[in-house]
């Protein structure tokens, strides 16, 4: 009877060693350097993220190797989607993807990868934008710059990114939805569309508030909508779209992290465990109430599906808009 | 506080023993970053950022700013020792710098450029002392139109890079026009030109393209009819390593135009040093006495350029620091730094925070007269560097290239167009084609055709929108001016002739 008990207690014993063992060489860890490939130069949007991030998971000790921000830019997110997707089967690289990674290969011919073929980890952040005009504007609200846009159809100007850029598109859809009609002029960087709007070559633009922040405390210029679906916190005096009596879908500008195709379960799960602890930490949200983006955080499941969902909407409202959608 | 006591205050923080070793710490590292091709400042600065998390935040700002205006300073080397364009901006110094080298004279190119930067650098800081709220006002008036007469004065400056055939000189630039547009359509999102390479989306690689003329082909060139013979002749004992009285003398002019002109062109957000550095050499050669010489080595081609690049980096923190908007990459990490350490950069800065600004300020003060003094004394140590026979010096030129070619992107793709462009720079020497045409053509391609679509935009397809505003008007008179001048100098010639014939 003892004997028994001796054998079945060790034999317990080595199963769960084993289990654990296996558990132990499942479980992934990185053990060397951590690549973080984003799609702008120095300086971009989504550089400026990544290197804050990376210096965030340092301080708050989530990760024990360095992550080093490579910038692969190029047709949009194009090079480093196509870089990613070479990068089939390695552990140590991550990509930090926006909206622009899911509309460019709707209208790129070249641009094969898709945000599907790579493997989404995590949502971290939606960014709201502001509809703003110059301080001096007579348009002090949304319905008066679109009934100034009825009058002279085309002769008010918008400045913005490319024509598939959310800027645009928002452009569109309220242009459809009130009638009204003006021009959209493109510009690369973000400096030359707010000198532009602040030099009054254009009337509008669509902003996001941290950017927008300043300029309405110096006096400069003023915002006249918020693109979401409550009032900003920052802004509370500032109408939402909707209040304003024009109903539009609210196209999210999301920012996340992805692997490349087909990362293995223990490798989404690592990233999955880091990226919840990070997401609740203080310093990222103080991050986030300092840039005023709202909280994306979303994983699974119902991130596949936003992203899903997403290129479904992109690809109705590029078309409606008279884009070449490829695919 | 009126702009001199205020500057007591940025002295009394950037003269801080902890303030000032971190600014020497930047500008060397400037130095260096701008003398390798390919790892530039902006990127060096995306790096370091870390790190300064931890510092007091106008130390940190001060380091970083002088990797922004060292790198400026260090550009020049490699592009007068080794027809190395080290950044983009230094493209112009290769002209006449290389051609100064290979007589013998290199140490005075270096000098000049390091004298030059130093003028303009501290060119750069007045203005950005002085007139920086109102000339960010006055930058705001550039819209599209104004950028399209400038960029179109730019392209006049094609005139004065020609060397014996001007039509040459416009098929070169028309080239280099047509490599502009490779690449993903801004306005459009449709590819030009790429052939189905996911690689051309984003355009040919700058770096890898001027290396690849300047550089390769010259290595090429030389390989073909020097090989073995002497490449480069040596100055002997001291006199020639440094810049004489008469080249002081020479280039006053240079040093002011090319401060002013890289500092003016510097505060526009959608302009750039290269823009500066080519428009400040045309106008040395407009001006010059003996214009026939530029390109065959003379000391204003070196230091107008190398002027405006440096004293743009003054120039490209106006808008930065006035009303928050960057003027390119470098300037758009540090905004992202400021916005990291807590700051909140806008057009409100500078009143609530002196301490940063006018640190700032008299930290670049400082470190130009820092960048002098440690590159002076490098002058003829770098000079040294021709002694190497051209077995060792050909390998050396290729293996620099290919390694800062490569480090850009990190794509060897960039390394195997850089080979093309040098295989197409030895055919334009061979021929006689200008290659610097093609590369101002290059640079100024994609701006132009934007500030083209966009005022056209403007003005619903009416094309007088170029030439009835003000600005735009006057600089578009500019440029007439300056397509007249070769046909009136012409005319003059044949009267001359004709009254000589008479007579």
């Amino acid at each position: 009877m003892r004997i028994t008990t001796f054998f079945l207690s060790i034999t317990v014993a080595t199963l769960i060693t084993l289990a654990l063992n296996v558990a132990w060489s499942q479980e992934f860890k990185p053990s060397k350097q951590i690549e973080a490939v984003v799609h702008t130069g120095p300086g971009g949007g989504s550089d400026l993220l990544a290197r804050a991030i990376a210096e965030l998971l340092q301080k708050e000790k989530l990760i024990s190797q360095r992550m080093q921000v490579v910038n692969k830019p190029g047709g949009g997110p194009a090079v480093a989607m196509s870089y990613l997707a070479e990068k089939k089967g390695e552990t140590h690289t991550i990509g930090f993807f926006t909206g622009v990674w899911v509309t460019n290969p709707l209208t790129t011919v070249e641009a094969t990868v898709t945000v599907k073929d790579l493997t989404p980890i995590v949502r971290l952040v939606l960014e709201p934008a502001v509809i703003a005009v110059k301080a001096d504007s007579p348009h002090k609200t949304m319905k008066d710059f679109i009934e100034a846009a009825k009058k002279s159809p085309n002769q008010l100007r918008q400045s913005g990114g490319t024509v598939t850029s959310r800027d645009n598109l928002i452009r569109l859809l309220i242009q459809k939805a009130t009638g009204a009609q003006w021009t959209f002029i493109s510009f690369p960087s973000g400096g030359e569309r707010i000198s532009n709007l602040l030099g009054g070559h254009v009337q509008i633009m669509v902003i996001e508030p941290q950017e927008a922040g300043e300029q309405i405390r110096a006096g400069n210029m003023r915002v006249i909508a918020a693109l979401t679906e409550k009032r900003l916190a920052a802004l509370p005096n500032v109408p939402t779209i909707k209040e304003q009596g024009i109903d539009i879908p609210l196209i999210p500008q999301a920012r996340g992290v992805l692997a490349p195709p087909a990362a293995s379960r223990e490798v989404v799960q690592y990233w999955e465990g880091i990226f919840d602890r990070f997401s609740k930490s203080p310093s990222w949200q103080q991050y986030l109430e300092q840039n005023q983006f709202e909280d994306g955080y979303l994983k699974g499941p119902p991130l596949s599906k936003f992203l899903d969902d997403l290129t479904v909407q992109m690809r109705d409202v590029l078309k409606e808009a008279g884009a070449k959608v490829v695919r | 506080m009126d702009a001199f006591g205020n500057l007591l205050l940025g002295f009394s923080v950037a003269l801080t023993p902890v303030n000032l070793f971190w600014c020497l710490v930047g500008v060397v590292l400037g130095t260096v970053v701008g003398v390798l091709p390919g790892l530039g400042p902006a990127a060096t600065i995306a790096m370091l950022l870390p790190l300064t998390l931890k510092m007091d935040h106008t130390t940190a700002i001060i380091a970083l700013a002088g990797i922004f205006y060292g790198a400026r300073y260090g550009g020049s080397t490699t592009s007068i020792l080794l027809n190395i364009p080290g950044e983009s901006s230094s493209v112009v110094t290769c002209l006449d710098g290389y051609q100064l080298a290979r007589q013998g004279r290199a140490g005075a190119a270096l000098g000049i450029s390091a004298v030059a930067s130093f003028v303009a650098g501290t060119v750069g800081v007045l203005g950005l002392m002085l007139i920086a709220p109102p000339l960010a006002r006055f930058a705001l008036r550039f819209a599209p139109p104004e950028y399209f007469a400038l960029m179109v004065l730019g392209l006049t400056m094609v005139v004065f890079l020609a060397g014996n055939s001007m039509v040459k000189a416009l098929l070169a630039m028309l080239v280099g026009l047509w490599i502009a547009t490779i690449g993903t359509d801004l306005f459009t999102a449709e590819s030009r030109f790429t052939f189905g390479q996911v690689k051309l989306l984003g355009g040919v690689d700058f770096v890898a393209a001027t290396v690849g003329i300047f550089a390769i082909g010259e290595v090429l060139v030389n390989f073909e009819s020097r090989a073995g013979a002497e490449l480069f002749k040596l100055s002997k004992g001291l006199r020639n390593l440094f810049p004489t009285l008469q080249d002081l003398k020479d280039c006053r002019f240079a040093f002011l135009n090319g401060s002013v002109i890289g500092f003016f062109v510097g505060a526009l957000p959608g302009a750039g040093a290269t823009v500066a550095s080519f428009l400040s050499y045309g106008l040395e050669k407009a001006v010059s006495r003996h214009p026939e010489k530029f390109g065959t080595g003379v000391i204003e081609g070196v230091a107008a350029p190398e002027g405006a690049n440096n004293a743009d980096a003054g120039g490209a923190l106006v808008p930065l620091l006035t009303l928050g908007i960057p003027g390119g990459n470098t300037t758009a990490i540090l905004l992202g730094g400021l916005i990291l350490w807590g700051y909140r950069p806008g057009p409100l800065l500078i009143q609530e925070h002196p301490q940063l600004f006018w640190g700032l300020v008299a930290s670049m003060y400082i470190g130009n007269v820092l960048l002098l003094i440690l590159n002076l004394p490098l002058v003829p140590l770098f000079a040294q560097i021709l002694r190497l026979p051209y077995y060792i010096l050909y390998p050396l030129i290729v293996g620099i290239s290919i390694v800062g070619v490569y480090s850009v992107n990190n794509s060897l793709f960039d390394v195997w167009m850089m080979g093309l462009f040098g295989l197409l720079g030895y055919l334009m020497r061979k021929l006689d084609f200008p290659a610097a045409a093609l590369i101002l053509g290059m640079v100024l391609g994609d701006a132009l055709e934007r500030a083209l679509r966009q005022s056209l935009m403007m003005s619903q397809g009416d094309i007088t929108i170029l030439v009835t505003r003000p600005i735009s008007g006057i600089l578009l008179l500019i440029v007439a001016v300056i397509l007249c001048l070769p046909a009136v100098r012409k005319v003059r010639s044949w009267r001359g002739e004709a009254i000589e014939r008479e007579g």
